[in-house]
Order: C-alpha cells, then sequence, then structure tokens
C-alpha cells in the first residue's frame, strides 16, 4: 500500500518530467530541483499562513503555482535562447540548473532538515488488511490519480491537449499549420514545472524536506520515464507503479541493493525496448 | 611552459604546488572525458563512476591488502576499464539524450554500491589514510610523481586521437551514418573510446585517492561528474589541450571562491555552465579561435 503511494508520488513528478521531453525534446534534469523546491515552499507557506485547518490546503495549492512561475523564467529566460542548438546542450544547461538552484535553497532555507506537519485531520493512521496506514497516504492515493484523470481529460477532450500531443508528434507540421510553438512550449513547460512543484508539495509531509532530495526524486523519475517511454502519458503510471512498488518491496527483501534492482529493471528495459514499454521508437 | 612546471617546487610554496597537482589531475579526467565528449560527441554524465572506481581500486588495494603504491596504480584504470566495458556495452547502444541519461544511471549504482556496501568501503565514512609511501609523501614529491604519470598519459591519449582510430571516431561523431558506409563500425569504435575514457578517468581517480589521502563516495556522486564536463566545457570542447587549460581556469577559480565564500561555489559552477552555453558556446578557448560548437571538424591541437 505505501507503495502504491510512493508511486503515485513518483508519478506526478514523471509524468511532467515526460510532458516537458515528448513537446520540447528536453530531458529536463532540473526537473527533480523544482520538485524540491515545491516541499520546500510547503515548508514556507505552512508556516507562514495562520494555524488554521485551511492553512495546508492553501499552501497546497500555491506551492506548486510558485515551482510553475520558475519554471515559466528558466523557460523563458534560458531555454528559449538554445532550442536551435545541439539538444546535448539543453542537457547539460539543465544540469547547471540543478547546482544552481540547489545552491539558492540552501541559501533561502539553510542547511538543516525542515517537516511540514500532516493536516490534522490526516495525522492518525486507519486500519487496512488489519495494518496500520497512515491516513495522509490516503489522500495521495486518492489525490494523485484524480490528477491523472483530469490529465486524461486535458490531453484527449480538449483543444490544447490536442495541440500537445500533436506537437510530441510532429512540431515542425504544426507549427507549419499555423500553432504557435513557442507558447506552446513555454505552456507545457510551466504546466510540467507545476506538476514536479505539486509533487513535492503533496510529498512534502510524508519526507524530510532536505537539500538532496532532488538527486533521489529525479534518478527514480527517470528511471519511470525510461521505462515507461519517454514522452507517454500512459508510461509513466504504468512505470512509477511498477517502480514504487518495486521499491518498496526492494526494501523488505533485499534492504541494500533495491536501488540496484531499479537500475537493473531499466537497463533490461533499454536494452530490450529502449524507447521504452509504451514509448515510440525515434525519440 | 615544461620548465615553468618543473621548476616551480623551487620558487612555488607548498599550496601552490598541492593546487598545480589538483589541476593536472583534474586536467587529465577532463581530457579523458572530452576523448568522448569532443571527439567521440558522446555526453556521459556519469564519469564519476570510473573515476571513483579508480580511487577506490588503489585505496581498497594499498589499505586492505598491502601492495605497493605502483601496482596499485597500475591495478585502477584495469579496474576502470572493466566497469566502463560492462556499463558502455550497453550505453553506447543508445544515442544523444539515452546515452547521456543511462551512464548517469550506471554511475548511480555505483555510487550506491559504495554507499551501502560499508563492510568493503567503509560507506559513508570512506577510507581513511590512504596515503602513499614516504619517499613521496612531501608535496613537492608528489607533485612530480603526479606530473610524470598526467604526462605520459595526455601523450597517450594525444597519440589515440591522432592515430586512425581516432580520425574514425571523429568520422563517427559527424556522421555515424557515413561512417557505417564506409566500413567503420561504429558501435566497437564507440565502445573502444568509451573504455579508454574510463580507463584514464580511473588512473585520475588512483592519483587523486593518494593526493587526498582517502577516499570518499562522493567520488561517484553526479555533481562529482559535473566536473569533467564543465572543465572542458570552459577550455573548450573542440580542442585537445582545451580541457588543460580549463583545468587551470577551473581550479583557480574555485581556489578564489572557495576561499571566501565556499556556500556560493556550486552556484558559480552551474552558473559558468549556464552562461558559457548560453553565451560562449566553444568555451573561452574558443574566443581566442572563434571557433563553433560542432560546426566545424575538430582541429588538431
Amino acid at each position: 500500500m505505501s507503495g502504491l503511494s510512493v508511486g503515485m508520488l513518483l508519478f506526478l513528478v514523471s509524468v511532467g518530467m515526460s510532458l516537458i521531453f515528448g513537446v520540447t525534446r528536453i530531458v529536463n534534469l532540473a526537473h527533480g530541483a523544482f520538485y524540491m523546491v515545491g516541499a520546500y515552499l510547503m515548508v514556507t507557506l505552512v508556516e507562514l499562513l495562520p494555524d488554521r485547518p485551511w492553512a495546508f490546503w492553501v499552501a497546497l495549492l500555491l506551492a506548486p503555482v510558485g515551482v510553475a512561475v520558475l519554471g515559466g523564467v528558466v523557460e523563458v529566460g534560458l531555454l528559449r535562447l538554445i532550442y536551435r542548438r545541439d539538444p546535448l546542450l539543453q542537457l547539460i544547461l539543465t544540469f547547471g540548473l540543478i547546482l544552481v538552484i540547489g545552491t539558492l535553497v540552501l541559501l533561502v532555507w539553510g542547511p538543516d532538515n525542515k517537516s511540514v506537519p500532516r493536516p490534522d485531520a490526516l495525522a492518525g493512521s486507519v486500519k487496512i488488511f488489519g495494518q496500520p496506514f497512515p491516513s495522509y497516504y490516503l489522500l495521495v492515493l486518492v489525490l494523485a490519480p484524480l490528477v491523472a484523470v483530469a490529465l486524461w481529460l486535458l490531453f484527449y477532450r480538449t483543444r490544447w491537449g490536442m495541440l500537445v500531443r500533436a506537437a510530441t508528434v510532429d512540431r515542425e507540421m504544426l507549427g507549419a499549420l499555423g500553432v504557435n510553438v513557442a507558447a506552446l512550449y513555454t505552456q507545457v513547460f510551466v504546466f510540467g514545472s507545476w506538476l514536479a512543484g505539486f509533487g513535492g508539495a503533496l510529498a512534502a509531509p510524508t519526507v524530510a524536506v532536505a537539500l538532496g532530495m532532488d538527486g533521489d526524486v529525479l534518478t527514480t523519475a527517470f528511471v519511470v520515464v525510461v521505462i515507461g517511454g519517454l514522452g507517454s502519458f500512459a508510461g509513466s503510471f504504468i512505470g512509477a507503479l511498477l517502480v514504487g512498488l518495486l521499491q518498496s518491496f526492494g526494501i523488505l527483501i533485499f534492504p541494500a541493493v533495491s536501488i540496484v534492482l531499479l537500475f537493473a529493471l531499466m537497463a533490461v528495459v533499454l536494452i530490450v525496448r529502449p524507447w521504452g514499454l509504451l514509448g515510440r521508437p525515434d525519440a | 611552459m615544461g620548465v615553468a612546471l618543473a621548476v616551480a617546487p623551487l620558487v612555488l610554496p607548498s599550496f601552490f604546488l598541492q593546487l598545480l597537482t589538483e589541476i593536472a589531475i583534474i586536467g587529465l579526467f577532463a581530457t579523458a572525458f572530452n576523448l568522448l565528449m569532443g571527439f567521440g560527441g558522446m555526453v556521459s554524465f556519469g564519469h564519476a563512476a570510473y573515476f571513483a572506481l579508480g580511487a577506490y581500486t588503489a585505496a581498497l588495494l594499498v589499505k586492505r591488502a598491502g601492495v605497493p603504491l605502483l601496482a596499485a596504480l597500475a591495478a585502477a584504470p584495469l579496474v576502470a576499464a572493466a566497469g566502463a566495458l560492462l556499463f558502455g556495452f550497453f550505453i553506447v547502444r543508445l544515442s544523444h539524450t539515452y546515452f547521456a541519461m543511462l551512464s548517469l544511471a550506471f554511475a548511480q549504482i555505483v555510487f550506491t554500491v559504495i554507499f551501502k556496501w560499508k563492510a568493503l568501503t567503509g560507506g559513508d565514512d570512506g577510507l581513511l589514510d590512504v596515503w602513499p609511501p614516504t619517499f613521496l609523501k612531501s608535496p613537492a614529491a608528489y607533485y612530480y610523481f603526479t606530473l610524470v604519470i598526467v604526462g605520459l598519459c595526455i601523450l597517450a591519449l594525444h597519440a589515440i586521437v591522432d592515430s586512425p582510430f581516432g580520425y574514425a571516431l571523429k568520422a563517427v561523431r559527424e556522421n555515424p551514418r557515413r561512417a557505417r558506409y564506409i566500413g567503420i563500425d561504429v558501435r566497437r569504435h564507440q565502445l573502444a573510446a568509451f573504455v579508454i575514457s574510463g580507463a584514464f578517468s580511473g588512473v585520475a581517480g588512483s592519483l587523486f585517492a593518494f593526493y587526498n589521502g582517502s577516499v570518499f563516495p562522493d567520488f561517484a556522486y553526479f555533481t562529482k561528474s559535473f566536473e569533467p564536463l564543465v572543465v572542458a566545457l570552459l577550455g573548450g570542447v573542440q580542442s585537445f589541450f582545451g580541457p588543460l587549460a580549463g583545468a587551470f581556469g577551473f581550479k583557480i577559480l574555485e581556489w578564489l571562491i572557495s576561499r571566501q565564500w565556499p556556500v556560493y561555489w556550486p552556484l558559480v559552477l552551474g552558473g559558468i555552465v549556464v552562461v558559457v552555453i548560453v553565451v560562449l558556446p566553444s568555451g573561452f578557448v574558443g574566443l581566442v579561435g572563434g571557433r563553433r560548437w560542432r560546426r566545424q571538424p575538430a582541429v588538431k591541437a
């Protein structure tokens, strides 16, 4: 069960990464940093807002918006300048952003670990199959699939979603048809950042909010999107569930090597189907 | 230049000798890395893995098995090359983005194994007291020792770049399909370059282990993989000696900044990358030569 909720949080982060890749062809290595910023913003907002039951929910709404703004600044201020150049430069640039954002977080929030208290209504635990289960995880288990359904509706039932899907197939043709692709890039990047921020904010009460959480989530989210297929929405969902379950069972069975298990699974997928389980070749 | 490096211990205080030793080591690391990036067109995000494999091999052999220093230094590149062969076999099957990401993933595996395998590697605490024998203990002696080994490695790498293999590698970088048509086995060349690059990264790691006197799991962490990348970008990836020049700039900058404001160093490091990529794509050496990224064939240094 906790494996499921870990998987759900992973899904939020990795679907954003996958979405950004699908449209802009950029693997945003700073995605984990965005997740971390989301968690830290949550810390600050919960502290700043008055101590009322609604404060947590307002913070949960606002923190991802802050990350989305950050994503917008990065896209418009930096990435837009180098879209026409070698894709590796974009990859290296987002790698550089990891260091910049990491240091800024250290300067703003300091080196100590932070924590976010769970809202009172969800502070306890419930019994499921006789096992105590933190009720906050139930919130994760409800919210993340809701987001997944909302995403599906967005991609398959709206004009914007249609444009996004079209862009993952053929960007040049979309531009030739008169769609403002540059604006679409920005929107997708901002939206993907929002998802990372939402994942971070939602995860904040379940983990120690600390420096270095960006690297952990980046590598796991990366495994998820590679297994599921970069740019594939359903692939992220399946990949996230697989990885979440594998992680929690792996820790029970082989505590020391659970992460190696993860990368081994990824290596196997890459060797058998380099474009991922549900991705398309030629990515 | 050679004379200046040779007489340096006579005039410079030992602190600067240590700085020069570090510059030589990271210069070798970045040059090895650039064999892939500059000449093979393959960007590895996980080269720290081979640096760490070299460092840990040398440190473990000396500390746990009592092997003499030179034998340990000789074993380091072999283990690093074996690791590069194992991982590279899978990595070179992918291109561009996937190549970079899979190399990063394998490096994270190496980091995790080192971090968790406490019985062998000491885990988080690292391995301490890994010093060279007494005759190499003074900064000047170790400086000369490093200079000789790094010099030999650079010569070897230069010979490799200048060999038929090196030219075939550049052909693969410029146009893999055309390279295949003229009979070059693309994957085999890429894998060979990957293994060579990993082996020399291992040499750099082992030299650093004895310079530092200790080894830590951080050596394999992804921020370490970032160093040769920044150094090569700083110096210019299109020239063979660019990374060496970049190592000078990098270490001196690091010393100036981390002496005053250690917290800001990663910020500056990341900032340099962002600025170099957006404004100066051919590095600072490129400023002088005026060459552009990947637009012209690599020029023999």
